[in-house]
């Protein structure tokens, strides 16, 4: 009985070793954890920033697109009535000649649907990113468990402020707040006597 | 029978770009009557409100998907007869298939070209 009592307490003893050293791996694992987590709000707001950012830049080629594209039918119609008064005067070289231009003009209609058409891609790359941005979620709540599991949030101060995320992370806010509009930097051109 | 040119077509799609796509398409399409949804929900709502001939729906969208709109299309009796054309960046096997059993007229993979939606229209409309 004696000896049952001293080999369970050994083994107890192996036991709490053993947690005791994997709560301090886990510890050491913890800390860059805890800090890659606290960057992935970060990291997925920037995500979302490229959404608006290529959607503001396709709608904006869209929209001078469909103006070059309105202007030109605009042109065709005259270019037609044009070839039917030449006709009409027996003046088919000339006629020709404008006819040929509507032709011209045809295929670049073409080439503007063209660019529409491959303006899809803003809509791919955002679905892409929004599934991205799941993704990062999802890896981010289940970081937040494993904090409040096993507390480590204490000892990731020091981890936090080092990396190469955090790194690029400090520049892409920072190029959020210091990113100069056109009109402000031709403000300060001319105050520097930039005409 | 060829595409009533007056008809209203619906395009839904959670992306204004590939809504605004589809329309400019459409137009120099010579279909110049396009409305636009955001999503299923919407679209249903605009279905019921007023006559559609043709509906060109994306997949992925929230509060209703594009297959949820399509089957609430076939199961109604008002609208079931609506050709409805599927433009998706989902190109899974899965995907085609589930479309064609929820009953879709065509179906299109993003991204794509103007002479593919004429074509696909050109074969709902033959």
């Amino acid at each position: 009985m004696l000896n049952a009592n001293v080999r369970l307490y050994d083994e107890l003893g192996e036991l709490a070793r053993y947690l005791d050293t994997a709560m301090r791996k886990m510890a050491e694992v913890g800390a860059p954890l805890v800090a890659n987590n606290a960057q992935l709000p970060q990291a997925t707001a920037h995500l979302l920033d490229l959404n608006t950012m290529t959607e503001k830049g396709t709608l904006e080629v869209m929209r001078l697109t469909e103006i070059i594209q309105d202007n030109r039918a605009r042109a065709a119609k005259e270019l037609s009535t044009a070839v039917s008064v030449l006709e009409a005067v027996d003046c088919r070289t000339l006629a020709a000649c404008l006819g040929k231009t509507a032709q011209d003009l045809a295929q670049d209609d073409k080439h503007l649907m063209d660019i529409m058409t491959a303006l899809s891609f803003q809509d791919l790359v955002a679905q892409r990113v929004k599934k991205l941005v799941t993704i990062i979620e999802d890896v981010h709540r289940k970081l937040v468990e494993l904090v409040v599991v096993f507390g480590l949030k204490q000892e990731c101060t020091a981890a936090e402020t080092q990396g190469k995320a955090h790194e690029m992370l400090k520049q892409l806010e920072a190029s959020k707040a210091t990113a100069m509009k056109q009109e402000l930097a031709d403000e300060l051109l001319s105050e520097f006597g930039f005409k | 029978m060829s595409a009533d040119p007056n008809m209203k077509i619906l395009v839904v799609d959670d992306m204004s770009t590939m809504r605004r796509i589809v329309k400019n398409i459409m137009k120099q399409l010579g279909f110049a009557n396009v409305e636009e949804a955001e999503n299923g929900q919407e679209a249903l709502d605009k279905l019921n409100a007023d006559a559609f001939g043709f509906v060109i729906s994306d997949w992925n969208m929230p509060v209703m998907t594009g297959i949820q709109l399509l089957r609430a299309i076939r199961a109604d009796e008002k609208l079931k007869a609506i050709p409805v054309l599927m433009v998706t960046a989902e190109a899974q096997k899965e995907n085609l298939i589930e479309a064609i059993q929820a009953g879709v007229s065509n179906y299109i993979v993003k991204p794509f070209t103007a002479e593919v939606l004429q074509e696909k229209m050109n074969k709902i409309f033959k």
